[in-house]
Order: structure tokens, then C-alpha cells, then sequence
């Protein structure tokens, strides 16, 4: 009866140490950079534009070009322009295709410099 | 007598070897912490060299983008002469021109519409003819734009 006790005792013993024998593993905690996405968008599409034509009309061949365009089955009425707002008109056109072709050359650059193609 | 002074001694002997003993763990330990030191310099000096070498490579390319603009931006700035100089080129009046020319300016002014719409498609990126792109006397040129048309376009007085 004795033995047994003590047999019983030595099982409860193992039984709540058992789980720690070998101590616990420990967590190993390590970094991997990994880069950031690109966002790789395609550029944007080039522009195709339509054709419009210019009508100079001065008050000498305003009656023939009005016959013209009535002839042509257009409606006889011209959006005017004085010389001097044609040239505005030309420089502001001239201005806006530059703040294009910088705005485009920018994004190019930015392309190049953050996401640079992997032979490059 | 004799049997206490050999204890002492005893104590002393196992004292000094387990002090020794110590001393030499201390001094391995030291001698690993130091080699672990060693290692983690000479990786962070590696480390530092490809970061500076990366540092270097940002520049050139930063300075590189710089010049590219700063050249694009003087084009500008020569294009929007060259359009002005268009209009008055030696007290030309475009106006007077136009009653007195009037076909013929309405071609010039047309053509020069045409020009300055293509000059639009190629600064959003549209590709350049083979036309455009040979092009190297200034009437073959897009004189709106000589530099977008043709990167490689030398102009000659």
C-alpha cells in the first residue's frame, strides 16, 4: 500500500511537471524589407486632336466669305478674334503645351528616379 | 596545528583555481562579446559603403534629371521668343498683313494652327513620325516647336 503511494505520488509529480521538460522554445523575432509596391501606372494617353480652320475676314471679303459659308451649308456667323488677341491666343496655346510637356517630363523623371526598370 | 594551516591552505588552493577558473570565463566571454562586436562593425561599415554608394548613384541621377529640365525649360523659354519675334519680326503688324494678304495669311496662320495642335500631341506624349524625326533643315522642321518635334534637331541661324 505504501509502494503504491508512492508510485502515485511520483506519477501526480511527473504529470504536472511533464510539460516542462526541455523548457520552452524560444521566439525567434526577425525583419525582412521587403520594398514597397509599385505603383507602375501606364502614362497617360496622348492626345489626338481634331483639325479646325481659320477664317480671316476683313471688311472687304466679309460678304463673299459669308456667301461662302451659306453656300457650304454652314451657318453664316464667325467667333472673331482682333490680330492682336490671335497672337494672345497663340501664346497662351504655346504656354499650355509647355506646362504639358514639363508636367509629362516630370512624371517621367519620377518614374525613372522611384521606379527604375530592373535592367536599369 | 599543522592539520588547520593545511586546511587553510586547502580553502586558499581551491579559492585560487576557482577565481582562476572564473577569470579565464570572464575573459572568454569578453573575447566573444568583442568578436560579435567586431562582426557587427565590420557588417555595419559594408552596410554604410552600399548606402553611400547608393547615396552617390541618387545624386548623378538627380543632377542628371535637373540638367535634362533645366535645358527643357530654356527650350521653352526660346520658343515663346521665337513665337513673339513671328508676329513682329521687323515691325511686322500681322493685322495689316492679313487685309492685305489675306489668302495668304489665312494658309500661313492655318498651317501654323495645324503646327502648334501637333506640337499638343507630342508634349501629352504621342509618338514622333519618321517624318519628324528626320527632320533637319529648317523647313522640314515644325517650327512651332523645333525641340519636341525633333530631340536631335541642331537649329542654324
Amino acid at each position: 500500500m505504501y509502494h503504491i503511494n508512492k508510485i502515485f505520488v511520483l506519477a501526480i509529480i511527473v504529470l504536472l511537471t511533464g510539460c516542462s521538460i526541455g523548457g520552452e522554445k524560444k521566439i525567434k523575432i526577425f525583419s525582412i524589407e521587403k520594398p514597397r509596391e509599385k505603383l507602375d501606372y501606364p502614362m497617360p494617353t496622348a492626345l489626338q486632336l481634331e483639325e479646325l480652320k481659320w477664317i480671316i475676314i476683313t471688311s472687304e471679303n466679309a460678304q463673299e466669305v459669308f456667301k461662302k459659308l451659306e453656300e457650304a451649308g454652314i451657318d453664316p456667323v464667325l467667333f472673331g478674334l482682333t490680330d492682336k488677341d490671335y497672337q494672345v491666343l497663340a501664346r497662351n496655346f504655346a504656354q499650355i503645351r509647355q506646362k504639358l510637356q514639363e508636367t509629362n517630363n516630370l512624371l517621367e523623371e519620377y518614374k525613372k528616379y522611384y521606379e527604375p526598370k530592373e535592367k536599369e | 596545528m599543522f592539520g588547520q594551516i593545511k586546511m587553510v591552505i586547502t580553502v586558499l588552493l581551491i579559492a585560487g583555481i576557482a577565481g582562476a577558473g572564473m577569470y579565464v570565463m570572464k575573459l572568454r566571454s569578453d573575447n566573444a562579446i568583442l568578436k560579435a562586436n567586431q562582426f557587427k562593425l565590420e557588417t555595419a561599415i559594408t552596410e554604410q559603403n552600399k548606402v553611400l554608394e547608393q547615396q552617390k548613384k541618387d545624386f548623378t541621377a538627380i543632377l542628371e534629371s535637373n540638367k535634362k529640365l533645366n535645358v527643357l525649360i530654356g527650350t521653352f523659354k526660346k520658343d515663346l521668343e521665337d513665337l513673339d519675334k513671328r508676329f513682329t519680326k521687323k515691325n511686322r503688324d500681322i493685322g495689316k498683313l492679313a487685309i492685305d494678304r489675306t489668302e495668304a495669311i489665312e494658309r500661313i496662320i492655318n498651317k501654323g494652327g495645324k503646327n502648334a495642335a501637333r506640337c499638343i500631341e507630342l508634349a501629352s506624349g504621342a509618338e514622333h513620325t519618321p517624318e519628324e524625326l528626320k527632320a533637319t533643315l529648317k523647313s522640314e522642321i515644325n517650327p512651332e516647336c523645333p525641340a519636341l518635334s525633333n530631340p536631335n534637331y541642331v537649329p542654324y541661324q
